[in-house]
């Protein structure tokens, strides 16, 4: 039997950004916030230290820093009436494990979306008509707009000590950055990185093809830098381990580095390590949650931690499945359309083509994870989709981020996979080449949804989060569209071989790595009827439950998801605030 | 697998190899450094301006003996597999003496091949490829149920082992497999290969020494790639579309341990 606990204010499942930006807020005001957190702090781990840190077989490869499969994982299928298969040990995406989660082992790019892709939906249909969105492309307006939001970005931006080049101020279209880029009040807390090679090289040939290129904003720090609550990061070292490592630099921005040491300060802050929630106690009659269950991972015990309000601040996939775990609002149902949770499930659309120079020294080694220049012409809708029989687009990238020689070897196509002639051409390549990278879109789709699976249970027991997911039409011709946008960059540069423009296809494909940006399951919206949350990340189905992520996303768009869920967290952070003097429905 | 076949190419006797450690084992530099002083032998290390040639080493150190996982005739399969992945050339010695065969030994027999945050509950059934792997094997007995399966089916094909094959035959047999055109009932040869046996190749190539493979750094410094410690703030703009002399002369998570 479970052993009930003391009430608290406020329990946040999930220990990374959000709940650290959310408590930020929240102990401020003095409120009682505890954290609940599978992981452990791994500030001291092999992982945050040298040598160890440098270890593409540990960290990388192997995953040392992901979630274990072994205890919980998810199923796939690609359409809904397919069986369904679990994924035993999935690449395509990495949630964390520990303190930090997914955002410790981040790259570092942290984008500000579009000024209107909170109002996507009203935004497609003004300009290509109520036509223009298929019927089984379920995107929505958000009900928030970038204006309620940017001083939001602006004091993430500030916390996270961000690296960058403003774009746009105040409307004013600043040269050398984004013209693309939503309206900021000032320039990005620190100046950019320092370009790569590689970066330099494709920004050239973006030039001669008219484009504007810009380096992207970055969490990983270009100088030192103190934040507003005083805490420090260090210098980038451009050592090529960021995505799927720990920064032992202290220099790449982190929830544990810059927030959760203020926060242990704070006497009404509690975190507990260790502590695997597995499920929500609601009250279906009173329309509550009235607080969380949970199993201590040292001890094997079981608790009962009663709240006045619930948080679900977990990765994507698994807030949705707690909510689905205990019947907390409408499961989404593909075949009447009825239901929203899980619904909205999207991913990120990428592709890439390589270059090749031998009188080029790429040296991919000397990088950074947010070392990027991009081009912002062909994302979302910044560029004219009439005729173009699709929505969406894609960032364009020169994004050369690591030289691990295990999985980062590029070769000619052509090249046989061992023996000498293998040998030569890794030799002959590895410092002189590089990849250029389309990060595109996901709309969602009709078919594209979670839920539980029937079979597939997880090593508490509980059943396993279901995926069904492919890439669709949109999806398909969205990518070809931008492959062939990087295919024309490629060979404007002087390259002696462009590797082969290769859009993705169906069927999604979960044995490599593609990106950890899977997004939905509990859409965001001002209607009840196509979302879970409110507008204020509030759950229509009980009021003192709130759940925020990517999951609240509505759908992905080109950029990185995580500089708005940053924004979204601290102004869920505000709304508690007020919502702990005053319980409403806000 | 019986031993008198009269192999083409060499297969290391455990004996021999035992018996020339002494010799043949090069010292790996005696960077030492503390964690503390990494930053700062980094730094130092960036100093000379030497270009990076992809002179291999003609020698390096005896590979560990002994394997915990493989049987000796599992570990003759191994070893020419290796051996005809990674021949003796210009670029390299052969694969055995890089330690290709000890690490993918020793992943076997460590976590990885207990199945080490592999989720093995049940049902089981045959999916699509792109769903992954979905066999109730650890990847130690994938590993070795494919083996057997591969050699199996080398012997019907071939009328010999697979360590017993000259190379050129060895070679097609291996790129059959690869193009998944070596056909067993019940074992996914081609899955086996490719998504077990060909990415434990390439980390056996690449990863820290430490684990056993790239012995010597001797595929680091094939293709130039410095290791540590990577404290890189000052050489991302000194050697930013140059030469970086640091890959000349890669450290290792051993040289600062």
């Amino acid at each position: 039997m479970a052993t009930k606990l003391n009430k608290r204010s406020v329990v946040i499942v999930g220990g990374g950004l959000t709940a650290a930006l959310l408590a930020r807020q929240l102990t401020a005001k003095g409120t009682d916030v505890l954290v609940l957190e599978r992981g452990a702090d791994r500030r001291d781990a092999a992982a945050a230290k040298l040598p160890s840190q440098r270890d593409e077989l540990r960290w990388d490869i192997r995953g040392g820093l992901g979630q274990d499969w072994s205890v919980e994982t998810y199923t796939i299928r690609h359409n809904p009436k397919d069986e369904s298969f679990p994924t035993r040990r999935l690449a395509a995406f990495l949630p964390g494990d520990g303190l930090g989660g997914a955002a410790s082992h981040w790259n570092g790019f942290a984008w500000r979306w579009s000024e209107y892709d909170p109002t996507l939906r009203t935004r497609l249909e003004t300009r290509y008509g109520k036509q223009a969105i298929p019927a089984d492309m379920p995107i929505e307006d958000w009900g928030i707009t970038y204006a309620e939001m940017e001083p939001y970005h602006h004091l993430f931006e500030k916390l996270y000590g961000l690296s960058g080049k403003a774009g746009n101020i105040k409307g004013a279209l600043v040269p050398g950055g984004n013209p693309f880029e939503a309206p900021r009040r000032d320039d990005y807390p620190q100046p950019p990185l320092e370009p790569t090679e590689a970066g330099l090289i494709f920004k050239a040939a973006c030039e001669k093809l008219g484009y504007k290129p810009f380096i992207a904003p970055s969490g990983n720090s270009s100088g030192t830098y103190t934040n507003p609550d005083g805490m420090r990061l260090g210098a980038c070292q451009y050592c090529g381990h960021c995505e799927k490592f720990l920064c032992e630099a202290q220099a790449k921005a982190t929830p544990e580095t810059l927030l959760y040491p203020v926060l242990f300060t704070r006497p009404s802050f509690e975190l507990r390590q260790r502590a695997h929630v597995l499920g929500i106690d609601y009250d279906k009659q009173a329309k509550r949650a009235t607080g969380v269950r949970y199993l201590d991972l040292l001890t094997g015990e079981e608790f009962e931690q009663p709240a006045d309000v619930v948080v679900l601040a977990a990765f994507t996939m698994t807030n949705t499945r707690l909510l689905l775990l205990d019947g907390i609002g409408a499961p989404y149902d593909p075949a009447s359309g009825a239901g929203v949770v899980g619904k909205n499930f999207c991913y990120q659309t990428n592709s890439a083509v390589n270059v090749f120079k031998k009188d080029w020294w790429i040296n991919p080694f000397l990088a950074s994870g947010g070392t990027g220049i991009t081009i912002d012409e062909f994302n979302n809708d910044n560029f004219d989709h009439t005729g173009l029989g699709f929505l969406g687009g894609a960032g364009i990238s020169a994004n050369l981020t690591n030289g691990r020689p295990i999985g980062n070897r590029r070769m000619p196509p052509g090249t046989p996979r061992w023996g000498t002639k293998w040998k030569e051409a890794s030799a002959e390549w590895y410092a002189h080449s590089f990849s250029m990278q389309a990060q595109g879109s996901s709309y969602p789709h009709h078919d594209n949804y979670l839920d539980l699976d029937p079979v597939y249970r997880d090593a508490f027991g509980l059943p396993l989060a279901r995926m069904t997911f492919d890439w669709r039409e949109n999806d398909m011709k969205m990518s070809e569209y931008c492959t062939k946008k990087i295919a024309e960059i490629a060979k404007a540069t002087d390259a002696t071989i462009v590797g082969p423009a290769a859009p993705r296809k169906s069927p999604f494909d979960t044995r490599f790595y593609q990106s950890t940006h899977v997004t939905g399951g509990t859409p965001m919206g001002a209607d009840p009827k196509n979302s879970v949350v409110s507008q204020h990340l509030q759950h229509w189905d009980a009021q003192n439950l709130f759940v925020v992520g990517a999951s609240v996303y509505p759908h992905n768009a080109g950029y990185n998801p995580t500089a708005l869920l940053g924004a979204l967290a601290l102004r869920l952070g505000d709304d508690l605030t007020s919502y702990v003097e005053r319980p409403r429905m806000l | 697998m019986a031993d008198g076949e009269g192999a083409k190419f060499a297969r290391r006797d455990v004996l021999k190899q035992i018996a020339t450690v002494a010799g043949t084992a090069q010292l790996a530099p005696a960077a030492v450094a503390t964690a503390a002083t990494a930053a700062a032998i980094g730094a130092a290390q960036a100093e000379p301006a030497i270009a990076p040639t992809s002179a291999a080493p003609t020698s390096v150190p005896a590979p560990l003996a002994g394997y915990q996982s493989l049987s000796l005739d599992e570990a003759a399969f191994v070893e020419a597999l290796v051996n005809i992945m990674c021949p003796a050339d210009h670029l390299t010695p052969n694969g055995v003496d890089c330690g290709l065969a000890v690490f993918m030994d020793r992943q076997l027999a460590g976590g990885f091949g207990q199945g080490e945050r592999l989720y093995m509950h049940g049902p089981w059934k045959k999916g699509k490829p792109q769903f992954g792997y979905q066999l109730p094997l650890t990847p130690e007995q994938f590993f070795k149920v494919g083996l057997a399966a591969a050699n199996a089916a080398c012997r019907k094909q071939l009328g010999k082992s697979f360590d017993a094959l000259a190379p050129a035959q060895a070679e097609a047999f291996l790129t059959q497999l690869a193009g998944g055109k070596v056909v067993d009932e019940r074992v996914p040869l081609g899955a086996w290969f490719n998504e077990l046996v060909y990415p434990l190749f390439e980390q056996a190539c690449y990863a820290d020494p430490i684990y056993g493979g790239n012995n010597g750094k001797v595929f680091w410094r094939m293709i130039g790639y410095p290791g540590l410690p990577a404290t890189h703030q000052r050489d991302i703009v000194t050697y930013r579309g140059k030469p970086y002399p640091g890959a000349n002369d890669p450290k290792s998570i051993a040289d600062f341990s």
